[in-house]
């Protein structure tokens, strides 16, 4: 194939507006997937995405597409994730593209992430081909949409493409426009290799497998590669390009996208973003890469049971293989015993690793409230420590100030919800920066607002009291002292470290009872009276007794029904085995997740 | 080895009480005749399908549903055939569960002149509207009746079942069931804390928020009131529901505490005999056409059964724990337990043992391990230290 018949785009667009399912019609059309394969979301691969109707990965998939006119095309698309909290994702696939095709929905508008990743598809020099979604809507308003986006972009409304992804009107004109418009790649077969890790995965018989685009050379099986970061060796395997599923072809040519198969075992020897060359023959430059991302929250995971604390760490592993962005090292706690302190880049995100843990490797945990990093300034050495869990607080005495990260935020909204949201950003802590309107009833609003307000149940309630129609963005912005104190839970008269919380001092009291008394909700009662306390420093402001279990006693069973009896012990004992001893108190998971919830009722 | 005891079950009730989940049926009186024909016909086929010797029985208990909605006629065909298929001495203990409104003077006595000699009166509350929320078919009146009636017949060894912890039970209602039943002077009291059970009409009325959810703080007030009041009218605690003057205790009932054989015939009804628990099919009719196919069958388990189930070395010694320390008086005897078992209770549960022991959930006196009082209405408590953690078989 001649480069100049190459085309590489991906689809972005904020979450929900129809990128897998405009993937899907763009498969079917080339005949990549016979009807009989078709599914919906095709690409969405895994349990978890096909269950909730999200795309947590990136995918990249090669097409066959003859032109109108008769000319045949190869092209590379990459399906990208809507959710904020994988916008790393999308960045990424776009250093494998020349081209990206925005979508928006037509009863939706413009929202938070169809700007933000459009801005960085702008920064990476990608060609955009703007395209309004989902016209068979009855409340689709494929005009007003169009022009939002001719202001947004400066492109003549009546060049957006208006298509439905789901009944497949006008998807051809997708196509059309990705080979008209979006340039073929550059960059010359003769020079030695350049190859950009996009994205990996790791299977257990062919090793890391690098999703990797071609930039210059050749990529093929006949000699080892060097990993230009790492300065590992790999010998290829397997190399060949998605189709959708991966199919051999032996080499990769320059502007081509495709995978290898390294036989390297572990992630951190093949990272995303490194560059592939051949030994024999190196590239003098490593590609530019990515900057590496960084974890926004920080919790706790634990093996309900000690003893599967090595199974967790093998899963966290190789969830780490296919994940670069989630991080994690060993931590005690004396509530919890042993486990990790885990790197998220979002609660989102931490959701889903929590649901993968739990489902791809059949474990049992608890997680503890999330957290942010704090700087702590320490008072006499003017040492700055960085904490990500409130029980690595030095004593309040050590303290000089805690710092802790604030956000950048865009809400975009209907003006009907302007007050609520206002409140809601007001309540925690949020500061007004400005509104800009986007149209007469449609609205940006700029904060700057606590990243650990935004974690705790944040989007949830901006999505409730919006009823879903705003929608969120969000950046660091930087440190800034806060006024910020330890609340520490004794249970039975002990602080349990899993338990304690950061918060600002004007808010402790009112999330001291209310935590109390969630706890008192979620302790079942024990052969004694447990105290629950919320203490800062030696006060305590909010306490509660979870009564003694008085009763616990099997019923009446007639003729000797001891197989019913026994099945029902044995039934509380596996109950009981979920329950984590603290001193001689048995607590819940939700015990440990009841932090989350503070702000309901 | 005790001799073995024998359960008969009879499925049949004039109608379904509200909390009631046994495998009983209201309205198949039809079905009674070839039922009765059908559990003699099992006990006979389990007789002779035990290999050697006839095993000696010490007790025979009629359970239900309602066993006093037999015609005497009935009742003798059973005990005829448990006699001529066991060796089942006179002296045995022969109980029969009664509900007050099924019983009249003349059937009570031929049922006593043919060897009952224990009476289990379902009494369940004096409280008229406890009785209506049970949905039970007699008022108190009737139970006094039935209570004056059985003494006048000449039963000597009378059990009075009481219900507390349900739904708008009140502490001085409780208080004055228990006063006008031991003015009765009964030889033996069994009080049951109400459990709401899954699919029964109760549980439905709870759930419509017609029927408050029972109180387990009020249910415990109750059963230490009980404690009290029972003692003090010479009545003792010898098994966690269960008190009698001595002498009165049921053997039946404490053979399974013991965890020793039972041979359960009839719909839905249990056995555990020679290492092999079997369970038989529930519905009557499902039930008579298994017998009626069987022409002979070795047992266990009964040719009637649905399932059964190996009980092996483990599960026996579990089983032996949890039963036995239901038994408030003896619990579970250490020098019984090594004997049958060849392991002492303390190689094998030695470790749970001190830390109930410590947590004051258990005593041991080196004879005997027992319930402490306070673990009486939190026993599962312990308990549930005994058995598996239910992930294999859950
Ligand atoms: N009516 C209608 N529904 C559509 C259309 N395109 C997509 N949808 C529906 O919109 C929902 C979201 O579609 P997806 O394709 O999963 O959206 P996505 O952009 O890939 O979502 P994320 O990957 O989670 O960001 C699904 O229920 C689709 O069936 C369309 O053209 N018309
Ligand atoms: S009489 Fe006894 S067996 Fe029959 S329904 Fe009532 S409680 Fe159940
Ligand atoms: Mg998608």
């Amino acid at each position: 194939m001649e480069r100049t018949d190459i085309r590489n785009f991906c689809i972005i667009a904020h979450i929900d507006h129809g990128k897998s399912t405009l993937a899907d019609r763009l498969l079917e059309l080339t005949g990549t997937v016979s009807a009989r394969e078709m599914t919906e979301q095709v690409l969405d691969a895994m349990d978890l995405e096909r269950e909730r109707g999200v795309t947590i990965k990136a995918s990249a998939v090669r097409m066959n597409y003859t032109t109108q006119n008769g000319h045949g095309y190869e092209i590379n698309l990459i399906d990208t994730p809507g959710h904020v909290d994988f916008s790393y994702e999308v960045s990424r696939a776009l250093q494998a593209c020349e081209g990206a095709v925005l979508v928006v929905d037509a009863t939706q508008g413009i929202e938070a992430q169809t700007l933000a990743n459009l801005f960085l598809a702008l920064d990476a020099d990608l060609e955009i081909i703007p395209v309004v979604n989902k016209i068979d809507l009855p409340a689709a308003r494929p005009d007003e949409v169009a022009e939002e986006i001719e202001e947004l972009l400066g492109i003549d409304a009546a060049d957006v493409i208006q298509i439905s992804a789901k009944t497949g009107v006008n998807v051809e004109a997708v196509l059309e426009a990705v080979v008209e418009r979006v340039p073929p790649p550059k960059g010359d077969v003769t020079l030695p290799l350049r190859a950009l890790v996009f994205d990996s995965h790791y299977d257990s018989y062919k090793g890391v497998i690098a999703y990797v685009r071609v930039v210059e050379g050749v990529l093929d099986m006949s000699e080892p590669l060097l990993m230009m970061a790492t300065g590992a060796i790999a010998e290829p395997i397997e190399i060949g390009i998605f189709s959708p599923n991966m199919k051999p072809s032996g080499r990769l040519e320059a502007g081509e996208v495709g995978y290898v198969a390294t036989g390297l075992k572990t992630v951190r020897d093949a990272r995303v973003g490194d560059t592939i060359t051949v030994r024999s023959r190196a590239a003098a430059e490593a590609l530019p890469g990515y900057v590496a991302v960084k974890p926004m929250v920080f919790a706790g995971l634990y093996p309900t049971e000690n003893e599967d604390y090595d199974l967790l760490r093998d899963a966290l592993d190789k969830l780490q293989l296919n994940d670069a962005s989630l991080v994690f090292e060993p931590e005690t706690s004396q509530a919890l015993n042993f486990g990790f302190r885990c790197g998220f880049l979002g609660l989102f995100h931490m959701d889903i690793i929590q649901e993968r843990l739990e489902r791809e490797y059949d474990l049992d945990i608890i997680a503890t409230a999330p957290s942010v990093e704090y700087e702590i300034e320490m008072r006499n050495t003017g040492e700055v420590r960085v904490i990500d869990s409130p029980a690595q607080l030095p004593d309040e005495a050590e303290i000089e100030e805690i710092r802790e990260p604030w956000m950048r935020i865009q809400i975009f909204t209907p003006t009907d919800y302007i007050g609520p949201i206002m409140d809601l950003v007001t309540k925690r802590r949020g500061e007004y920066v400005s509104t800009e309107y986007l149209d007469p009833r449609r609205v940006m609003l700029n904060y700057t607002i606590p990243l650990a307000e935004l974690i705790v149940d944040f989007y949830d309630r901006l999505k409730s009291i919006s009823r879903g129609y705003a929608s969120l963005d969000y950046h660091f912005e930087g440190y800034r002292t806060g006024n910020l104190a330890k609340l520490d839970i004794l249970i039975n008269h002990q602080p349990v470290d899993a338990l304690a919380l950061i918060v600002h001092q004007d808010a402790a009291y009112h999330k001291g009872q209310a935590l109390v008394s969630k706890l008192k909700e979620a302790i079942p009662r024990q052969q004694f009276e447990v105290p629950i306390q919320a203490a800062m420093g030696k006060k305590v402001i909010s306490r509660a007794n979870v009564k003694a279990l008085r009763k616990d006693v099997l019923a009446k069973c007639y003729g000797g029904d001891i197989t019913r009896k026994r099945k029902l012990l044995e039934k509380q004992k596996k109950g009981k085995k979920r329950m984590k001893m603290v001193g001689q108190v048995e607590l819940p998971q939700e015990a440990f997740m009841t932090l989350l919830k503070l702000d309901e009722g | 080895m005790l001799p073995v005891s024998l359960y008969l079950h009879i499925p049949f009730c004039k109608s379904r009480c509200s909390y009631c989940d046994f495998n009983t049926y209201a309205g198949l009186d039809h079905l009674t005749e070839d039922y009765i024909a059908a559990l003699g016909r099992e006990i006979e086929l389990a007789g002779r399908g035990i290999e050697g010797e006839k095993p000696h029985a010490h007790t025979l208990y009629l359970g239900g549903g309602t066993p006093s909605l037999l015609t005497p006629q009935q009742v003798e065909l059973l005990i005829a055939a448990s006699r001529r298929h066991f060796d089942l001495p006179a002296g045995a203990e022969i109980s029969i569960e009664a509900n007050p409104g099924t019983v009249d003077l003349d059937k009570l006595r031929r049922l006593r002149e043919m060897g009952v000699n224990r009476l289990s009166l379902g009494v369940q509350s004096a409280q008229a509207a406890d009785l209506k929320l049970f949905g039970r078919i007699h008022s108190f009146e009737e139970a006094i009746d039935a209570f004056k009636l059985a003494r006048r017949a000449g039963y000597e060894n009378i059990s009075i079942d009481l219900i507390y912890g349900a739904p708008g039970q009140t502490l001085p209602g409780w208080r004055d069931t228990l006063k006008r039943i031991l003015d009765w002077q009964p030889e033996h009291i069994s009080l049951y804390s109400l459990s709401i059970e899954e699919g029964t009409p109760l549980e439905a009325q709870i759930e419509q928020g017609t029927v408050d959810v029972p109180d387990p703080d009020l249910a415990a007030d109750m059963y230490d009131q009980a404690r009290e009041a029972l003692s003090k009218a010479g009545l003792q605690q010898y098994e966690l529901s269960n008190w009698a003057r001595s002498g009165r205790e049921c053997r039946h009932n404490r053979q399974y505490w013991l965890n020793e054989s039972y041979l359960g015939f009839g719909a839905g009804a249990y056995g555990t005999f020679d290492g092999l628990r079997y369970w038989n099919v529930g519905p009557v009719g499902e039930y008579i056409e298994r017998i009626r196919q069987t022409k002979e069958s070795r047992f266990p388990p009964s040719p009637a059964a649905e399932g059964s189930e190996t009980v092996n070395h483990k599960m026996a010694m579990t089983e032996t724990m949890i039963l036995g320390l239901r038994l408030t008086g003896e619990g579970v005897y250490k020098e019984r337990f090594a004997r049958r078992f060849g392991r002492t209770v303390d190689q094998v549960f030695g470790d749970v043992i001190t830390r109930l022991v410590e947590q004051e959930l258990l005593a041991d006196d080196g004879q005997s391990v027992r319930l402490t009082e306070r673990a009486y209405l939190i026993s599962n408590r312990v308990f549930v230290h005994f058995v598996e953690d239910g992930s294999l078989t859950a």
